[in-house]
């Protein structure tokens, strides 16, 4: 049915498209986002326009399709980039293709080209001067829109004839700015990390109940369930810290594959100690050993968001401190919880046994998942 | 009932796959059409073009052949009002972009292209260029008859038609000077002498009649006889040229009539024009049909996309949509007063009384009061909105 659905769908869209694209005058979207790793550039240019200069109707029946766009693919970007400079700080930067998409604007199908900008020195540039020189020859009255998007600041000039070469100041990137923006993500990534927010409330669900005789009872007082997670939370906070600065400053790396699954099955030990308790007091050993393990998780998210070449250790601490912030938060909202909650038979049942089996059923389907890079579950 | 509801839930379906495309994607296979181009290869028309333009790439400084592929662009833009062939065209006449005296045939191109770009001073003096060069160049001259019509210059504009009868066919010049006196107050003697001299010149032109018969058909209606002016409309339509200004004329006409539903089936294949999706945005919206505002959004988009390229071209149609679909009488207001100061035809007058109306602005109309006062232009509804104006207190 969504087959069927989705078919008929494409075939309204495709009947509607020949009867409502706008006719518009040549415009093309150039997009360039100055982040902390670095710059990188977006291109959107019009098909049709880029038919009329290089031809891409190759078998000429007036329709182009997506097969006849791939096989000009290094044509479209030697044509382009070839129309397009820009330095930084007086120094030109070298621009390579990076990918090629396909977007829909009102007036019909756009190439869309991803290149890198490698402009050299450590430092973020100060001022970009952008020299466009798209299409004028064919069309004096194509634009070029251009957005420059910073962490705090944009700004929009359109690139023609008279205007093809201009100058932009980038507004400052201060150190806090790029501080705090990094521990917004660290905070971001631990509530959204699953799976590390499971295997530090496996570790906290006992945390209200001591172990005696191979079973849970709950705690007679606070102070030391306090002193429990305290010693939990600070035992993987230390360890993944670890780990993470040794991953990002590139001194140890191990196979992604590894550690998902190597993750997994911490949460899944974890889970597992609540049902057949074999460590009690000690869980704070199990944190440190396996928040070793997460370190590196959280290092290939860091990866991704790009590190800034002239700020690494601050980039490094701000991600950190994030992290433990979102996990103070998970704690904050868990411990009084589970504290008054500690005598009841909800807790002991629903949340304590239920939630670890639970708990250990995810982080199987997780480490079937990843280790044998199955797709159990879509999503 | 039941079928209503399907159309509802795939409506609704379609709605969210197309949110979820609104990111750049690969598509899903080779074969899969991205786009269809206006012209396609095969088409006469484009093979002709190409072979115009590679004898171009081999004689880059023939006048005539760049003036030829130039015309032949804007003929296309104005066709179906599609402005990238107007760049096309441009392009083609950048070799004289330094020349400080092109020949007569690239002046007279050059200055339609600028017209269209609403540089009308620049236009002017490229036309007045051709006309030192060439004095019984025809089209030159009419060009600049028109422009003086939209700058409301009518004893320029007349002195050109005046100037045309020695050097054109006698329609030509007789539809320039009833254009000129139907906007100065003499409507109804405009019409007879237009009408005779078309039916005395059966054998003009396609193009010519079009425009005559367009002109003729607005004066009708504006002498309040809609049944001629719809027969003058229609046999412009059957002269089966497109033409995107008539078919733009003849849906006010209707709209004016309350004939939305024939607006919709005459534009439904229409919405790529701005001007045209203008039209059918507001027939749609009187029709009460559930398309409407998608149309209005499309419209929207597109105003917001020209302003993204700092262009406004189409003031005159963003006063409309602001004032018609959108209800914002003072944003209208403030764009017929902006469109006014470069362009005085009487549809530009009319926006500007009709939004100064509705948003009870007697000061910001009274540009279009003074004009109405000076030429005697006849149209009930313009006079209808000057009355209500100047019941206004001061």
């Amino acid at each position: 049915m969504r087959i069927l659905a989705t078919a008929l769908c494409a075939l309204s869209l495709a009947l509607s498209a020949t009867g409502t694209q706008a006719h518009k005058p040549s415009d093309s979207y150039l997009s360039i986002v100055v982040g902390n790793a670095g710059l990188q550039g977006q291109w959107d240019i019009a098909l049709r326009d880029l038919d009329y200069a290089l031809g891409l109707d190759a078998n000429g029946n007036g329709e182009i399709t997506w097969g006849e766009v791939r096989a000009k693919h290094e044509d479209i970007a030697a044509y382009a980039l070839a129309r397009l400079a820009i330095s930084a700080n007086g120094a030109a930067c070298a621009i390579a293709p990076t990918g090629h998409l396909v977007d829909d604007h009102s007036d019909g199908a756009y190439e869309v080209l991803k290149f890198s900008i490698e402009c050299g020195g450590r430092a973020p540039p100060r001022q970009l001067v952008v020299d466009y020189n798209l299409f004028f020859d064919l069309d004096p009255s194509h634009r070029g829109l251009l957005r420059i998007t910073q962490a705090t600041a944009s700004s929009s000039a359109i690139l023609g004839p008279e205007k093809a070469r201009q100058a932009f100041e980038l507004a400052e990137v201060s150190r806090l700015r790029q501080f705090f923006d990094y521990a917004r993500e660290g905070v971001w990534h631990i509530l959204i990390g699953f799976d590390h927010i499971l295997f530090l409330l496996s570790l906290l669900l006992p945390a209200v109940f001591v172990l005696r005789r191979g079973a849970w009872h709950a705690s007679e007082r606070f102070g030391p369930v306090f002193w429990d997670v305290l010693k939990i939370v600070t035992a993987f906070t230390l360890a993944h810290s670890i780990t993470l600065s040794l991953a990002a400053l590139s001194i140890v790396s191990l196979p992604s594959r590894l550690v998902e699954s190597t993750i997994a099955l911490s949460v899944i030990l974890a889970a597992l100690n609540n049902l057949w308790p074999v460590v009690g007091g000690r869980r704070w050993m199990v944190a440190f050993g396996f928040g070793l393990i997460h370190g590196f998780g959280f290092a290939s998210v860091l990866a991704d968001l790009g590190l800034p070449r002239d700020a690494l250790l601050l980039a490094l601490v701000g991600f950190n401190l994030g992290v433990e912030v979102g996990q103070l938060a998970i704690v904050a909202a868990f411990l009084p919880l589970a504290y008054g909650l500690r005598r009841s038979m909800f807790y002991r049942r629903m949340i304590f046994t239920g939630g670890s089996v639970l708990i250990a059923l995810v982080a199987s389907v997780w480490l079937a998942e990843r280790a044998f890079a199955l797709k159990l579950f879509p999503g | 009932m039941s079928q209503f509801l399907l159309r509802l839930a795939l409506a609704g379906l379609c709605g969210s796959l197309l949110t979820a495309s609104a990111a750049p994607y690969t598509p899903s296979g080779e074969a899969t059409v991205l786009e269809r181009l206006p012209l396609s290869p095969a088409d006469p028309l484009a093979r002709e073009l190409r072979a115009l333009r590679a004898g171009l790439v081999a004689r880059p400084a023939d006048a005539a052949l760049a003036a030829k592929v130039a015309a032949r662009y804007f003929d296309l833009a104005m066709a179906d009002g599609d402005p990238r062939y107007v760049g096309y065209a441009e392009a083609v006449l950048r070799t004289w972009a330094k020349d400080p005296a092109p020949p007569p045939e690239v002046l007279v191109i050059r200055g339609m292209l600028r017209q269209y770009r609403h540089d009308f001073e620049g236009a002017l003096e490229d036309l007045g260029a051709a006309v030192s060069a060439q004095p019984s160049n025809v089209e030159a001259r009419a060009w600049r008859a028109a422009i003086y019509m939209v700058q409301a210059r009518y004893a320029e504009a007349r002195a050109e038609c005046n100037a045309l009868s020695a050097h054109a066919s006698a329609l030509f010049a007789t539809g320039c000077l009833a254009y000129v006196d139907a906007t100065t107050g003499k409507t109804r003697s405009a019409y007879e002498q237009l009408a005779g001299a078309l039916q005395r010149h059966a054998d003009a032109g396609a193009k010519t009649k079009l425009w005559n018969l367009t002109r003729l058909a607005e004066m009708a209606r504006r002498l309040g006889e809609p049944a001629k002016a719809e027969m003058h409309f229609r046999d412009a339509l059957a002269l089966g040229v497109t033409d995107n200004f008539l078919l733009a004329a003849f849906a006010d006409f209707l709209l004016e009539q309350g004939r939305s539903a024939e607006v919709v089936a005459l534009l439904k294949d229409w919405a790529r024009s701005d001007t045209l999706l203008l039209r059918l945005a507001l027939a749609e919206t009187a029709s009460k049909l559930p398309s409407a505002a998608k149309r209005t959004k499309a419209l929207e988009d597109r105003f917001a996309e020209a302003g993204l390229r700092g262009e406004q071209l189409h003031l005159m149609e963003e006063a409309r949509f602001r004032l018609s679909l959108k209800g914002d009488a003072p944003g209208a207001v403030r764009l017929a007063v902006e469109n006014w100061k470069k362009q005085r035809e009487p549809r530009d007058a009319a926006i500007l009384l009709e939004a100064a109306r509705v948003a009870l602005d007697r000061a910001a109309a009274q540009p279009a009061l003074d004009w109405l006062e000076r030429t005697g232009f006849e149209d009930p509804a313009l006079h209808r909105d000057a009355e209500a104006l100047k019941a206004l207190p001061k």
